[in-house]
């Protein structure tokens, strides 16, 4: 049993540092591509340290050509009205599913599986013009229309701990007079905080990778990060060593998130696999 | 069933009122064309009515926008826009005497643009994307003029820029050369060559000394397909034909060696088995051309717009002239090159401000020192070309009889139909982009050609399998 134990231990050692090697190789080159110059970086394998470690004319040159700060802000601003309404519309919608019951249930949840189905770019032909119909496209609003639509998951998520939540409370607050919404506001949405900062972590880092629906709705003037770090590539050629030090420079709110929100991210994805 | 009825009859009546709706917009579309077209074709539009209006202008080519990224003194990348931003400078002028304002803005590809002509958006007045089918174009390009009025403009031109035999999709008003030999002197000199020799064994010998030397002779940059479209041309210089690659229709195995096209891809393949390819892979195409700027690489085998991009990434002290623009050697027909229109530049069919787009492509025209910078010659009648310096040694040779001169062949229905095999047959890679031919370059190893002979085989299989039930034949 010790032995077992033992190699247990080792091969959880070797498996983890296999995954950290795995996880922070692609990020070597791109540091040492951020550091070259143009010229060092077209004449150099990509594993080829940089002569100057100090060399910091990429960084300023992405962020003054490619307006990064501009479309960094964007990005907030989009990813903090969208999640803030996803999170209440699915919260609002899970319990509504969970708590009562009414004709066409099951149809309605059938409808949301369903989505999980179809990839979202084959809608986009459909979606484009509905959203162009509108006079949404090039504003903010498009992508925040569309990042805000309730998912299947976020309602799975929320039903799976609306299942531990008792019912019992609800019925209290309804002998003492309180409306449904109102169980919702102070019992209910309080309570679902573990599973709105799940969604706020997986949703959060899939909009801020998100390229295809900014880049499709935004064209110019409301630049996402992804967006304005694609605006670097160029019909033939690319600088990619530019390119490279825009990409370090958009892991940076990523890093800050992280180590602020670390401990809602551990529990919040603990629970969400607990659940 | 009274409901099925009604149900019918109101399905049949949004049938024929849709099919009457379609009708007559495709007749009103047509007519104004024509109209437009001939309204032009007597002199220049009073202008002054449009004084105000502000034209939209879409173009992949960032580089006449936004400045050509070249290296400063460190080697770090940089915009040059006080020196090259010429498409910027010639709106700026074009607002100046006309008073309609110009806003630019670039793409990366024709893809960007797409979803916006697919909604039928009026945002978009001119637009510059050469990737596009000829269907694409009579979809969302206005009608520039007719192909006779193009002749009259262009000369013979007019018959290879993107028409459907009636109608010009996007005029084209410069020419070039295309495709030949993009050299660094440097290189070739030190591989003991003064200029690019004149037959397939003085240039092959002239790559193994390059090799020798310790540079790269070629540079293809084969990760992308793309850059292997030149196959197209260079096989026409192979058969001292331009057409051979639409003539692939004539034959049952194009891709046999004893066939031109086949014989130009043998030839490719024998230069990588050589080892005359670089021989790691560039990551983007820029790096390709920093390769042969910096004298890593001894050439390219591209078009004449590939040689100011090179010459702005030449290193700092360096003379610029160092990279040259020669005709391919005789690979047994001859010694040629192509002449082509150059420059892709239309109307969006949706475009609300046409008149104003169609002054702004006509002041292109008619601006040769623009063309010019653009690394073409202006072409139109009545304009007097500016020749850039690059095309020195193509014209002194072509002035001497050294070289001939092939002309860019028409789209015609062969030209359609050989395509049409070959899409559907899965051996085009994008439109008008062979990248799939040459899988038996990537297959080849340079002693063991059994892959090659397999990889040919299986494509003439395919290419006579495809002619034979699309019933296609050379007309």
């Amino acid at each position: 049993m010790i032995w077992e134990s033992k190699l247990y231990k080792v091969s959880r050692y070797i498996f983890l540092t296999a995954a950290c090697i795995f996880v922070i190789i692609p990020i070597i080159p791109l540091v040492f591509m951020a550091l070259k110059t143009g010229a060092e970086y077209s004449s150099t394998s990509v594993l080829t340290p940089p002569k100057n470690w100090l060399n910091t004319y990429n960084f300023k040159y992405a962020i003054k050509v490619g307006k990064l700060g501009k479309a960094l802000l964007n990005t907030a601003i989009l990813l903090t009205i969208s999640l803030t309404l996803q999170i209440v519309f699915t919260s609002m919608v899970s319990y509504v599913l969970h708590r009562f019951d009414f004709k066409g249930k099951k149809i309605v949840m059938t409808l949301f599986t369903l989505t999980m189905f179809i990839p979202v770019v084959t809608t986009q032909t459909v979606v484009f013009q509905i959203i162009y119909r509108m006079r949404l496209v090039n504003k903010m609003a498009s992508v925040i229309l569309l990042y805000s639509g309730v998912g299947i998951v976020g309602i799975y998520i929320m039903l799976n701990l609306l299942s531990s939540i008792s019912k019992e409370l609800d019925e209290s607050a309804l002998i003492d007079g309180a409306s449904y919404f109102r169980i919702f506001r102070s019992i209910i949405f309080p309570l679902l905080r573990p599973a709105c900062t799940t969604m706020l972590i997986l949703n959060g880092i899939g909009y801020y990778n998100d390229f295809f629906i900014p880049n499709l709705y935004l064209r110019k003037d409301v630049q996402t990060f992804t967006v304005a770090l694609y605006k670097f590539f160029g019909n033939t050629a690319t600088p990619f060593e530019i390119v490279a030090a825009a990409i370090l420079l958009g892991i940076v709110p990523i890093g800050i998130a992280y180590l602020l929100l670390q401990r809602y991210i551990f529990y919040g994805l603990a629970g969400a696999i607990k659940s | 069933m009274k409901l099925r009825k009604i149900l019918s009859l109101l399905l049949v009546l949004v049938l024929a009122f849709s099919i009457a709706g379609c009708k007559d917009k495709a007749v009103d579309t047509s007519k104004k064309a024509g109209e437009e077209a001939g309204e032009d074709k007597g002199g220049k539009t009073d202008l002054s009515d449009l004084k105000g209006t502000t034209i939209k202008v879409y173009t992949h080519g960032g580089n006449r926008v936004l400045g050509e990224e070249k290296k400063d003194a460190d080697g770090n990348t940089y915009r040059d826009v006080e020196n090259t931003a010429f498409l910027k400078y010639l709106a700026e002028r074009f607002t100046e005497e006309t008073g309609i304002k110009v806003e630019l803005n670039v793409v990366t590809n024709e893809d960007e643009l797409r979803p916006f002509f697919q909604v039928e958006d009026d945002s978009v007045d001119v637009y510059t994307c050469p990737n596009w089918s000829l269907a694409e174009w009579a979809k969302y390009a206005e009608p520039y003029c007719t192909v006779e009025e193009g002749k009259e403009l262009y000369g013979d031109y007019a018959a290879a820029m993107p028409n459907d035999g009636t109608y010009i999709y996007s005029i084209m008003p410069g020419k070039a050369y295309n495709q030949a030999v993009v050299y660094n002197e440097e290189v070739i000199k030190a591989a003991g060559y003064d200029e690019i020799p004149g037959t397939l064994e003085e240039f092959n010998a002239m790559c193994e000394a390059i090799k020798a030397n310790g540079a790269t002779p070629i540079s293809m940059h084969r990760v992308e397909n793309w850059p292997l479209a030149t196959v197209q041309d260079f096989a026409g210089y192979v058969a001292g034909n331009a057409n051979v690659f639409t003539e692939c229709l004539k034959t049952e195995n194009p891709f046999s060696e004893d066939a031109p096209f086949g014989k130009t891809i043998k030839m490719y393949t024998e230069w990588k088995a050589k080892g005359f390819f670089e021989p790691e892979q560039y990551t983007d195409f820029g790096v390709a051309m920093d390769s042969v700027a910096y004298g890593r690489a001894a050439m390219m085998l591209f078009g004449s717009w590939v040689v100011p991009q090179i010459q702005g990434r030449v290193p700092d002290g360096k003379d610029p002239a160092i990279i040259k623009f020669a005709p391919a050697p005789d690979f047994g027909a001859g010694r040629y090159v192509l002449a082509a229109p150059a420059d892709n530049w239309a109307i969006c069919k949706f475009s609300k401000n046409k008149e104003a787009a169609r002054a702004f492509i006509e002041y292109i025209a008619e601006d040769a020192q623009f063309i010019a910078d653009s690394g073409f010659i202006a072409n139109k009648k009545g304009v007097t070309p500016v020749v850039p310096e690059l095309y020195s040694i193509i014209n002194e040779m072509v002035d001497a009889g050294k070289c001939k001169v092939l002309f860019s062949p028409a789209t015609d229905d062969n030209t359609l139909a050989n395509q049409e095999i070959l899409e559907e047959a899965g051996l085009y890679a994008d439109y008008k982009y062979v990248g799939l031919l040459f899988d038996s370059l990537d297959v080849t190893k340079p002693d063991d050609w059994s892959a090659y002979e397999a990889q040919v085989k299986v494509q003439n299989e395919t290419y006579a399998r495809y002619k034979k039930e699309l019933g296609l034949e050379w007309k």
